[in-house]
């Protein structure tokens, strides 16, 4: 194999799919990056078999081949090259990759790409077609919602489902849902719905940059992964096996108190009151008033107490339709909904203390989140 | 003044009074009165058994069966003490085939309780009753009955009050009958077993010689899906049953249990054999599920040596350990998975519809390798404390570590710091090196511990309620406990035969699984402790020593050390951190003066 690329498309190339290499691993190949020529570009693969980023940048082939090299070392290495052209060249014998970039000469010792995990060439026939801002957003607005403990891997997922022109994303751990729905500009030919790591489609948003103009989604039959394509880059992912919790049963009907407040008074207070909360257990009480007269405001009370530190209440304006209520929540919880919203005033609604709170976007129906509340005794 | 010994004849004890002493050493508890007569049934080749109880087994044991039956002519003969059919001579008492041979049983039981014995045998057209009340016999009177024995014993301990006394609560009596069914049911799964209490049948097999499903009556669905089979034989022993995986474990030893041709005993040798098969797969403190028969020829086991068959001596007692130790190795080994990277996902293959397995596979294997790095830090632990023990052997009190029993500290003057992890103090009685971050830590502790006993624990309600099926047996201690769960965070509602519905869990767990959690707190009430007391511990305890406490290598001010010192004083349980290491060292005046040659030689 003998290339010649630009480093700063290699180092572009490198960071992009270097989130998918296993650091520690059995397996040594999965430290490595697959490196192969393709039909005039140069093709780089990892994968730590759950999950797999292939990217293709452009090259100046002189002789085909391909290697796998270690994804430290290289990474690394072209990074402190200068900005110029980088020959690379394989001696197949010994498997040792040279660099060269200005007047730097290396030698990487590689491993044979016979043994790097075959990745599956997809058809991208029927693939559904998604907006980029959008489904980057969404990603952003849900996935955080889903769990990190392993014991339940199916809430480790974000489940996807599409039916006609509509998409829906949703996640959950057990004590908050975040829902978020967008319309498709071409309609899917047949519904779909499946649970996809949360931490592949983080990486997806990370790698589609905005300005491109679409992404690709295929879920190729019988295999239990899911396969991204956003321009030159392409991510593979294991689907989690296994069923959603139904979670429009979870999604509280009605209400009886309606807070609107600002969004951004609203996250600084529970900022606030998380330095305190932070030191227990992040219990934070909301105390929800209705306006005491015609022209007076209502106004939400966020407080949160520790027995270490001390204690913070902060009053936030509000509008309050419906009776008062006082009801606590985990305030991380809170923060992390409202952090995701975009719009200016935001809508909490709730019933008693101990039925859950919505969150939503004031003039956006197509997010919302809930959180189940907390009770001290 | 001298004190007068009456001198009081002696005398012959009244047969009343033999009995009932005699009646102390078989039937301790209402459950033991349940093995008696169980066992009585089984030998009597029964294969349908009807348990009844009442009241936990104080108002009424009923025990029923279809076994071969008493003659009328022999009712009043087998209630009296040292009557049996299993055994005619000494000689016998060597290769013991049936579970019981002292013929004791149903005299002690008739001389503590009102006793009523009705029984028929195949060849006897009609069936016989025979009433004892506090060991006195009434007349054999006949009656229609079935084939088989009923064995019905009321007000137990009626006539010894202080027995009564000893009794423990509802709940434990309760609960030491079920286990005792249930495992006898395990251990005899051809036989039908129905235990009812009051209109509750708490257990009922099918006979079928599944053992698989009456596993799961002992320990829960799940949990009996999980356990691993036993099969061995070797040189006239064999050994059948289940053991549970390394990622299955309790906190007491409770769940060990084994049958030596069909007979329950506790055998400390034989739980060694077992603790050792588990060694370095389980975590300090943490103890298998087992239920292992093993059986062995009549010859070579001495059963004859406590009143209630509960020890046994073995001829070969070396064999038969390690037998059993490697038996059971062999079989923990055998399930327990090789980690192996399968690079399924990438081929072309369809998705294996066995996924759900392989996903088990890797999770234990990333437990056991969790439990090995335990492991490892465990051995360093007690190499340190083999170097403190050889250095007080050759010094003879050379560096005495402080017993964690005297609870306060001597008022200590600072004299100062040393390799900027130790303090360097005086006492009244020698020198004290203690530890900063573990004294740190212990201050602390005590601190945020104080802080959180006047607080509640808070709860967080779930998203979707979790449904979690326990066994029986921790079904009832939770169902007692139900309404003081709020307290401890929990909401949980009854969903059904010994399952249950969790809506709120303790903030503790959040991360964590409600299943988990709840067993927890049932594992808690099961040993009385302190409900929840371990975890709130153990997550103070893990707080301090990471974010809060100084670590070993800060330079301390002096000021920062006399209030270290000061605080330390003022603990409750100065001498260790919360880990249980050691937060002082003494040198005593005395080894001082030794180790100086200015008193003796060394």
């Amino acid at each position: 194999m003998k290339v010649t690329v630009l480093q700063e498309n290699l180092a572009r190339g490198l960071s992009i799919v270097s989130r998918a290499v296993s650091p520690r691993s059995t397996l040594p190949v999965l430290s490595n990056i697959l490196i192969a020529t393709d039909e005039g570009r140069l093709r780089l693969s990892a994968t730590n078999l759950e999950l797999g980023i292939t990217c293709w940048i452009a090259a100046r082939i002189d002789e085909d081949g391909s290697t796998t090299v270690p994804a430290r070392t290289f990474g690394d290495l072209i990074n402190a090259l200068p900005s110029d052209q980088v020959q690379l060249t394989l001696d197949v014998k010994s498997q040792s990759l040279h660099v060269k970039g200005g007047t730097s000469n290396n030698d990487i010792k590689c491993i044979d790409a016979q043994e790097f995990p075959p990745l599956p060439v997809p058809e991208m026939e029927g693939a559904i077609q998604l907006n980029v801002v959008d489904f980057k957003e969404m990603i952003q607005q849900v996935a955080f919602a889903a769990s990190t403990d392993e014991a339940r891997p199916v809430l480790m997922g974000v489940l996807l489902s599409v039916d006609k022109d509509k998409v829906t994303m949703a996640a959950a751990d057990g004590f908050r849902l975040s829902v978020r729905k967008a319309l498709l500009s071409n309609p899917a030919q047949q519904p779909l719905s499946v649970i996809i790591p949360a931490r592949a489609l983080n990486e997806l948003a990370r790698v589609s940059t905005d300005g491109e103009e679409a992404i690709y989604m295929v879920v190729p039959k019988n295999r239990g992964q899911v396969l991204f394509r956003v321009k030159d880059v392409e991510v593979v992912s294991q689907l989690i096996d296994g069923t959603f919790p139904d979670y429009q049963q979870i999604i509280p009907r009605s209400y009886k108190s309606r807070t609107l407040v600002s969004t951004a008074s609203l996250l600084k207070a529970c900022k606030q009151a998380e330095i305190f909360a932070r030191e227990g257990s992040n219990v934070a009480r909301l105390d929800i008033k209705q306006s005491k007269g015609e022209m007076q405001p209502g106004e939400v009370e966020i407080s949160a107490t520790s027995e270490e530190t001390g204690k913070n209440e902060t009053i936030v304006e509000a509008t309050v339709d419906g009776g008062s209520v006082l009801i606590a929540f985990n305030v991380k919880f809170l923060r992390e909904a409202l952090e995701v919203i975009r719009t200016p005033n935001v809508a909490l609604e709730t019933s008693a203390a101990n039925a859950p709170g919505v969150v939503r976007p004031v003039g956006d129906d197509n997010f919302l989140h809930v959180i189940m509340p907390m009770h001290l005794g | 003044m001298t004190i007068i010994i009456c001198p009081m004849p002696i005398r012959l004890l009244s047969s009343e009074v033999a009995s009932q002493i005699a009646a102390g050493e078989v039937v301790e508890r209402p459950a033991s009165v349940v093995k008696e007569l169980l066992e009585n049934a089984l030998d009597a080749g029964a294969k349908n058994l009807t348990i009844s109880i009442a009241d936990a087994g104080r108002a009424l044991v009923e025990v029923a069966d279809d076994g071969l039956g008493i003659h009328a002519a022999e009712m009043e003969l087998a209630i009296s003490r040292h009557a049996t059919s299993k055994l005619v001579q000494s000689d016998d008492l060597f290769h013991i085939s049936t579970l019981g041979f002292r013929g004791e049983a149903l005299a002690s039981i008739g001389s503590v309780s009102r006793m009523t014995m009705t029984s028929r045998v195949e060849s006897a057209r009609e069936g016989a009753r025979l009433k004892v009340e506090g060991g006195m016999a009434g007349k054999v009177e006949k009656t229609g009955a079935p084939v088989g024995t009923v064995v019905r014993v009321e007000d137990l301990f009626y006539n010894v009050p202080a027995r009564l006394k000893f009794l423990k609560s509802d709940v434990t009596e309760r609960r030491a009958i079920d286990s005792l069914v249930t495992r006898y049911a395990l251990a005899y799964p051809n036989v039908r077993f129905k235990l009812t209490e009051g209109k509750q049948v708490s257990l009922q097999t099918s006979g079928d010689g599944d053992r698989r499903a009456i596993l799961a009556a002992l320990y829960g669905v799940e949990a009996a899906k999980q356990m691993l089979e036993v099969m061995a034989e070797e040189e006239g022993l064999s050994l059948s049953g289940f053991i549970s995986p390394t990622s299955l474990t309790r906190s007491n030893r409770k769940e060990i249990t084994f049958f030596i041709n069909g007979r329950w005993v506790q055998d400390s040798a034989l739980n060694a054999a077992l603790m050792q098969a588990y060694h370095t797969l389980l975590m300090v403190g943490r103890y298998p599920l087992t239920a292992l028969f093993l059986t062995i020829s009549p010859e070579d086991v001495d059963v004859n040596v406590h009143p209630t068959k509960a020890e046994v001596r073995f001829r070969q007692q070396d064999k038969v350990f390690s037998f059993v130790q490697r038996s059971t190795r062999k079989a923990l080994l055998a399930y327990t998975p090789v980690p192996s990277v399968s690079p399924q996902l990438w081929g072309s293959h369809p998705l294996p519809v066995e996924r759900r397995e392989v996903g088990i596979d890797w999770s234990m294997a990333a437990e056991a390798g969790e439990q090995l790095s335990v492991n490892s830090d465990q051995s360093s632990v007690g190499s340190r404390e083999a170097m403190v023990e050889s250095g007080q052997s050759i010094g003879n009190r050379q560096s005495e570590i402080v017993n964690p029993s005297f609870a306060s500290v001597p008022l200590l003057r600072l004299i100062g710091q040393i390799g900027a992890t130790y303090l360097v103090a005086e006492g009244p009685d020698g020198l004290y090196l203690i530890d900063q971050h573990a004294a740190h830590e212990r201050v602390l502790f005590e601190k945020l511990m104080a802080q959180h006993d006047s607080k509640i624990i808070p709860s967080q309600a779930l998203l979707t309620p979790a449904v979690v099926t326990l066994p029986p047996q921790s079904a009832k201690t939770l169902t007692s406990q139900l309404p003081f769960l709020n307290h401890f965070g929990f909401e949980v509602e009854e969903f059904g035969a010994n399952t249950f519905q969790v809506r709120a869990m303790p903030v503790l767990f959040t991360g964590g699984e409600p299943e988990a959690a709840l067993r927890a707190l049932v594992e808690d009430f099961e040993e009385d402790e302190a409900p929840l007391q371990a975890e709130v511990e153990a997550r103070l305890a893990a707080r301090v020593c990471k974010r809060l406490a100084v670590k070993a290598g800060q330079v301390l001010s002096n000021e920062e050390q006399r209030a270290l010192l000061s605080d330390l004083e003022a603990c409750q349980s100065p001498r260790t951190c919360p880990h249980g290491r050691p937060t002082m060292i003494h040198l005593s005046v005395d080894m001082l003066e030794r180790q100086f040659g200015r008193r003796g030689a060394r």
